[in-house]
C-alpha cells in the first residue's frame, strides 16, 4: 500500500535530462567550492590552507545537497500543482521503506566522511599545546621543509585587558601593543587575561582561542605570509569590546630582529588603547549612556605601533 | 440530544482574553498575542542595531546602549517571543488534536502563562534602573556579566537573571502539563502511532525542556549568588571557573534550539499533507526521528565551546555527535519532499510559508554542518557567520513555520478566514527580507567580523549595508501580517469547521470550538493520520459529525 | 430544528474525578524527574570545582565534621521507613496509626532541619569562603529547602486526613508527598557521600 507504482519508471529522455541536470549541479558545486576561497581572508598561517581546504570541501558538498533538495522542491512546485478547480486528493502514497533506508544511510555516510576529514585536519592543527609540524605534503616539504622548522618557537606573552592587547617578548625586554612576528617561524603565545574572558582571534591565521582569566593558555602557530593583519577580540568583553583590536605585522627575520633591537632600546610609553581614548572623550563630552567599567589605562610599552594603517585582512 | 454541543460558539468576548481563564484555547491566544507584542519590541531593538551597523563607527548610540540593545534583543526574542508563542500553539493544538477537553492541569496552565507578562515587565524595567539593562549578551557569561560598576543590588543583570529563572519555571510547569496531557488524555483509539506528528514533536520538545531547563536554572542560581552574595562559583580570583558556567548554560541552551525547531517540524509535517493532498511520507519515521533528535540533542552542547579551552578529545567527540543530528533531520526533510512529490499542491499562504521555511532550513542545515567541524568553527565561531546561521534557522525557518501555523489554524480558533492576498504579500516580504538580512552575514563572518560589535573595520561596510536593508524590509513585512490578523478577526468571512478540507480531530470541531472541545462526546479514532486519498474516515460516526457541523453552520 | 445523533458520550473520556486525580500523580512524577536534574547540575558543578581545585579547603579549615551529619543521615533515612509504615497502615485503613507514623516522619524531618541548622551555626567558614564554602552551603541549603517543603507538605496532608471523605477521590496527595520525601532522602544520601565521605 505504500510503494510508488512501478510502471512510472523514467523514460529515456527524462533519464538523460536528469543526468544533465545532475552534471550541472555537480559542476556548480565544484565551481562554488573554488569560489569559497574568495570569501575567506588571505592565508597567512600554516593553519589556513588546512582550514580553507575543509571549508571548500564543505561548500562543494553543501552546494550539491542544497541544489539537489531545492531542485526537487522546485520541480514538484511546478509539475505537481493541483489543477485550478481540482479539490480532490492525490495518490495515497504513504512511504517507501527502501527510500527511507537510502536517505538515512547516505547522509550518515556523508556526515561521517566529513567528520573523519575534519578530525584529520583537527589533529594536524593541534591547537592546544605545542603544535606538531605536520605539514601536508607539498613542494616546500619536498625541498626540505620550511627553513625555520627546526628553530624553537618564539615566545610571546599576550595580556588581554578591558580593552587593550599587550604583547611581551620575554628575554628580549620588548613590549608592544602591535604584534610583530617572524615569517615562517613558529610562535608560541602565552595567553592571559587580567579581568574577564577575551578572545584572541586573527582571521588571517584562521585561529582563535578564548583567553580565560585565572589560566595561562599556550597556543602555537606559524605565520606564512608577509603583511599587516588584524587581531580582534572575539569573546564579548564589555563596553569597548568592539574596539579591542590590534595590528599583527608579519615581517622577515632581519626586520624582526631589528624591530626587537630598537624596541628594547625605546623608553616605555603609553601603548594603543582606543577604548581609553573614547572613554576620556566620553567623560569630557558628558555624553549619556549607562555606567561602564572604567577601561584599564593603556599599557606602558616600548613600541605602541599603529592601529590605523591599512591591513591585508 | 441537542446539537448545541456542535454548534459554533460566538467568538469569546474580548474581556475573556485579559482574564485568568483556565481554558487552554484562551490561554493559547493570550500566549500568542503577548508573544507578538514582545516580538515587536525586540524587533524594534533590532532595527536600531541594524541602524548602528549601517556605518563602521559607533555613531548612532553609545556603546553601552548598543550592548544593552543586542542583549535584550536576543533575550526578549527567545524568552518572551519564541518560547511563549510555541506554548501558545501547544495550548491551542494539543487538546484539540487529541480530543481532550482541555489540558491536564488547567489552573497550572494559566499560572504558567501569567508568569510571562510578569517576567516581561521585569526585563523591560531593567531599561529604567540606574545601571541599565544587562549588557553581556543573552548568554550572560561571567566574569563580564558579574561586573556591576554601580554596585547596586537591583541591576539590569540581576533583573535579567531573575527573569530567566522565572521563564524557566514557567516553561517547566508548562512542560509538565503538555507531557501529561499527551501521555494520558488522548481520544479512544488514538495510540501513539495514530497521533499527529505535531503532538510527537511537542512531546519531544517538552521532554527536552524538562531535562535541560533545570541545568540552566542551576547555573543561573550560581550566577545570581556570585552577583549578589559574593560567592565565587565562576570568579577565578575566588577559585571559581568561568567555563563551568558555559557548560551549564549550553547543556540547556543547545537542546533549547531543538525545543524551538521541533514544533516547527511538527507544523511542516501537519501542513505539507494538507496542501499536497497526500499522506505524510513515512509518518512513523518522522515521528520516531523526533526522539532521536532529543537523544542526540542532549550530547552536543560543547560545540558552542570549541574555542573555550576544552580538551581536543572533547572537541572531536562533540563534533561527531553534532554531525549525527543531520541524519534524523534529513529523514524529516526528505519526508516533506516525499509528501509534496506527486501530490496536488496548492500554493496557499500557509504552504508558501512552509516551502520558504524549508528552503531556508536546508541552507541553515548546511552552514550548521560547517559549524560542527572544529577547524572551520575555530575560524568562524563568535563571528557573524554564526549570527547568520542561527537567524536563518530561527527567522528563516522557525518564524516562517509559526506564521504558516497561524494562517492555517486561524480559521479554527477565531472562526474567521484570514485574507489570502495580505498573507501572500506578508510571505514575499518576509522571504526576501530574511534572505537579504541574513545571507550577507556569512561572508562577514568568513572575513572575520566578530559578533556583538558596536563598530567594525571599514572593509565590512558593504555586506552590513545589505543586511541592514534586509532588516528594514523585515520590519515592513510585519505590517501586512498585523493588518491581516486584526481585520480578519474583527470582520473576516466566517469560517466553516474545515475550510482546508484537512484530516484531523481539530477539524471535526466547530470554528471556534466550544470551551470543552468534544466534551463527553469524544469520537473514537479508527485510522492513522493523514489519510488523504484513502477515503477512510478518521473516526467512528464521522459522517454524522460532519453533517451536524455543516447543518449548524448553515443555520447560523 | 432537527437533531442529529451524536457519537455516544464516551465514559472513558470523562474529565472529572478519577482521571484527573491520576493525572496529578503523573504530573508530579514528571516534575520530580525534572527537579532531579537541578540537583545533578549542582552535584556536577561541585565535583568539577573540587576535582580541579589546587587548594580545596579554605585556610583554617581542616575538613568537615561528619559524626553529627551521619546521625542526621540515619534519622532522615529512617524517616523514609516510618513513612512507608504510615502508608502501610493507611492501606489497611488504620488511620490512627497512619497519622501517628506520619507525624513521626514529620518530627524526624524537623529534627534533620534542626541538626542542619546546628551544623551550620558551628561551622568556621561562610558562603564566601572560596568555592568550598559556596558549594557546601548551596548544596545543603537547597536540599534543606526541599526537606522543609516536604515537612510542610506532610503537614498539609496530615490536616487533610481529618477531613471526612478526603480519600474518596483517590490518595494522590499522600502518594505524591511520600514520593517527594523518598526523593529528598535519596538526594541526601548522594549529597552526604559527595560532601562528607569523599576525602581528598
Amino acid at each position: 500500500m505504500s510503494s510508488s507504482s512501478p510502471d512510472r519508471r523514467l523514460g529515456g529522455v527524462s533519464l538523460i535530462a536528469l543526468a544533465v541536470w545532475i552534471g550541472l549541479v555537480v559542476a556548480i558545486s565544484i565551481w562554488m567550492a573554488g569560489q569559497a576561497q574568495h570569501w575567506l581572508p588571505v592565508q597567512a598561517s600554516n593553519a589556513a590552507p588546512l582550514v580553507d581546504g575543509l571549508f571548500r570541501f564543505e561548500t562543494g558538498v553543501g552546494t550539491f545537497v542544497f541544489l539537489g533538495v531545492i531542485s526537487v522542491m522546485a520541480w514538484t512546485m511546478l509539475v505537481h500543482r493541483a489543477e485550478k478547480y481540482d479539490e480532490s486528493d492525490a495518490e495515497p502514497i504513504e512511504g517507501n521503506t527502501r527510500l527511507e533506508v537510502i536517505w538515512t544511510v547516505i547522509p550518515l555516510v556523508l556526515v561521517m566522511a566529513i567528520a573523519w576529514y575534519a578530525i584529520q585536519v583537527n589533529t594536524e592543527l593541534g591547537v592546544l599545546g605545542p603544535m606538531e609540524h605536520i605539514h601536508p605534503l607539498n613542494a616546500q616539504e619536498e625541498r626540505g621543509g620550511y627553513p625555520t622548522d627546526r628553530l624553537p618557537p618564539e615566545q610571546v606573552d599576550v595580556i588581554a585587558r578591558q580593552w587593550s592587547w599587550e604583547f611581551g617578548y620575554p628575554g628580549r625586554n620588548v613590549s608592544s601593543t602591535e604584534l610583530h612576528l617572524e615569517l615562517d617561524r613558529p610562535v608560541t603565545f602565552r595567553l592571559v587575561s587580567e579581568d574577564v574572558l577575551h578572545g584572541f582571534y586573527i582571521p588571517a591565521f584562521r585561529l582563535k582561542q578564548d583567553v580565560i582569566p585565572g589560566r595561562a593558555i599556550d597556543f602555537t602557530l606559524t605565520p606564512t605570509r608577509l603583511g599587516r593583519y588584524r587581531l580582534r577580540d572575539s569573546q564579548f568583553s564589555g563596553t569597548w569590546f568592539a574596539a579591542n583590536q590590534a595590528d599583527v605585522v608579519v615581517e622577515s627575520a632581519e626586520e624582526h630582529a631589528s624591530w626587537l633591537k630598537q624596541g628594547a632600546a625605546a623608553p616605555l610609553q603609553s601603548g594603543l588603547s582606543p577604548a581609553a581614548n573614547e572613554y576620556a572623550e566620553r567623560q569630557t563630552a558628558g555624553r549619556s549612556g549607562w555606567p561602564t567599567v572604567v577601561p584599564a589605562p593603556p599599557p606602558q610599552v616600548n613600541v605602541p605601533g599603529s592601529s590605523s594603517l591599512p591591513h591585508d585582512a | 440530544m441537542t446539537s448545541t454541543v456542535l454548534s459554533p460558539q460566538p467568538p469569546a468576548s474580548w474581556r475573556h482574553y485579559f482574564s485568568f481563564s483556565t481554558d487552554a484555547k484562551v490561554i493559547g491566544i493570550q500566549y500568542i498575542v503577548v508573544a507578538f507584542f514582545f516580538f515587536l519590541v525586540a524587533g524594534l531593538l533590532a532595527m536600531i542595531i541594524r541602524g548602528e551597523l549601517l556605518t563602521p563607527a559607533a555613531d548612532l548610540v553609545d556603546r553601552t546602549v548598543y550592548n544593552g540593545l543586542y542583549t535584550m534583543h536576543g533575550t526578549i526574542m527567545l524568552f518572551l517571543f519564541i518560547f511563549p508563542v510555541l506554548n501558545g500553539l501547544n495550548n491551542l493544538l494539543i487538546p484539540t488534536m487529541i480530543g481532550a477537553p482541555d489540558m491536564a492541569f488547567p489552573r497550572l496552565n494559566a499560572a504558567a502563562f501569567w508568569m510571562v507578562p510578569i517576567f516581561g515587565i521585569l526585563l523591560i524595567a531593567s531599561f529604567f534602573v540606574p545601571s541599565g539593562p544587562a549588557t553581556s549578551g543573552w548568554w550572560s557569561y561571567p566574569p563580564v556579566s558579574l561586573q556591576n560598576p554601580l554596585g547596586q543590588l537591583i541591576s539590569g543583570e540581576f533583573l535579567w537573571v531573575l527573569a530567566v529563572a522565572l521563564s524557566g519555571i514557567s516553561s517547566i510547569l508548562g512542560a509538565v502539563n503538555f507531557v501529561t496531557t499527551i501521555l494520558r488524555m488522548r481520544a479512544p483509539g488514538m495510540g501513539f502511532f495514530r497521533m499527529p506528528v505535531f503532538c510527537w514533536t511537542a512531546l519531544a520538545a517538552q521532554s527536552l525542556q524538562l531535562i535541560g531547563l533545570p541545568a540552566l536554572t542551576g547555573g543561573a542560581v550560581m550566577l545570581l549568588m556570585d552577583l549578589t552574595l559574593g560567592t565565587s562559583f565562576y570568579r577565578p580570583e575566588g577559585g571559581g571557573d568561568p567555563v563551568l558556567y558555559q557548560h551549564f548554560f549550553w547543556f540547556y541552551s543547545h537542546p533549547a534550539v531543538y525545543v524551538i525547531i521541533l514544533p516547527v517540524f511538527g507544523i511542516f509535517s501537519e501542513l505539507f499533507p494538507v496542501y499536497s493532498r497526500k499522506p505524510l511520507f513515512g509518518y512513523v519515521y518522522v515521528a520516531l526521528a523526533s526522539f532521536i533528535i532529543v537523544a542526540l540533542g542532549l550530547i552536543v552542547w560543547v560545540h558552542h565551546m570549541f574555542p573555550s579551552g576544552v580538551a581536543q578529545w572533547m572537541r572531536n567527540l562533540f563534533m561527531v555527535t553534532t554531525m549525527l543530528i543531520a541524519v534524523p533531520t534529513g529523514v524529516k526533510v526528505f519526508a516533506w519532499l516525499g509528501t509534496m512529490w506527486r501530490g496536488k499542491i496548492r500554493l496557499t499562504t500557509p504552504m508558501l510559508f512552509c516551502i520558504g521555511g524549508l528552503f531556508n532550513f536546508v541552507f541553515a542545515g548546511i552552514t550548521g554542518v560547517m559549524l560542527a567541524t572544529v577547524p572551520v568553527d575555530i575560524h568562524v565561531s563568535n563571528t557573524y557567520f554564526v549570527v547568520g546561521h542561527f537567524h536563518y534557522v530561527i527567522y528563516g525557518a522557525a518564524v516562517m513555520g509559526i506564521f504558516a501555523a497561524i494562517y492555517h489554524w486561524f480559521p479554527k480558533f477565531t472562526g474567521r478566514m484570514p485574507y489570502e492576498g495580505l498573507g501572500k504579500l506578508h510571505f514575499v516580504l518576509t522571504f526576501l527580507g530574511a534572505n537579504l538580512n541574513f545571507l550577507p552575514m556569512h561572508p562577514l563572518g568568513l572575513m572575520g567580523m566578530p559578533r556583538r560589535v558596536s563598530s567594525y573595520d571599514p572593509e565590512f561596510a558593504f555586506w552590513n549595508v545589505l543586511a541592514s536593508l534586509g532588516a528594514f524590509l523585515l520590519g515592513v513585512s510585519i505590517i501586512p501580517f498585523l493588518l491581516n490578523m486584526i481585520s480578519s478577526w474583527a470582520r473576516g468571512p466566517r469560517a466553516t469547521h474545515n475550510p482546508w478540507n484537512a484530516i484531523g480531530l481539530e477539524w471535526l470541531l466547530p470554528s471556534p470550538p466550544p470551551e470543552d472541545n468534544f466534551g463527553e462526546h469524544v469520537p473514537t479514532v479508527i485510522s492513522p493520520p493523514y489519510g488523504y486519498g484513502k477515503n477512510e474516515p478518521l473516526v467512528e460516526h464521522q459522517a454524522e459529525i460532519e453533517r451536524a457541523l455543516t447543518l449548524a453552520e448553515a443555520n447560523r | 430544528m432537527t437533531t442529529t445523533p451524536l457519537p455516544p458520550a464516551n465514559p472513558s473520556a470523562t474529565h472529572e474525578g478519577g482521571h484527573h486525580a491520576n493525572h496529578n500523580l503523573t504530573g508530579f512524577i514528571i516534575f520530580l524527574c525534572s527537579e532531579s536534574v537541578i540537583f545533578l547540575a549542582f552535584f556536577s558543578g561541585y565535583a568539577i570545582l573540587r576535582g580541579s581545585a589546587l587548594n580545596w579547603l579554605p585556610p583554617g579549615v581542616e575538613g568537615l565534621e561528619w559524626r553529627m551529619p551521619l546521625l542526621n543521615t540515619i534519622v532522615l533515612v529512617s524517616s523514609s521507613l516510618t513513612m512507608v509504615a504510615a502508608e502501610h497502615f493507611k492501606a489497611k485503613e488504620k488511620l490512627g496509626l497512619f497519622r501517628a507514623f506520619w507525624l513521626l516522619t514529620m518530627a524526624m524531618g524537623a529534627y534533620f532541619l534542626y541538626g542542619q541548622a546546628v551544623e551550620w551555626g558551628g561551622l568556621k567558614f561562610g558562603l564566601t569562603s572560596g568555592t568550598f564554602g559556596a558549594t557546601f552551603y548551596l548544596l545543603t541549603g537547597f536540599h534543606g529547602l526541599h526537606v522543609a517543603t516536604g515537612v510542610l507538605l506532610m503537614g498539609l496532608m496530615l490536616v487533610k486526613s481529618f477531613i471526612p471523605g478526603n480519600y474518596n477521590g483517590g490518595e494522590e496527595g499522600v502518594k505524591a508527598t511520600s514520593l517527594f520525601w523518598h526523593f529528598v532522602d535519596v538526594i541526601w544520601i548522594i549529597l552526604f557521600a559527595l560532601l562528607y565521605v569523599w576525602r581528598t
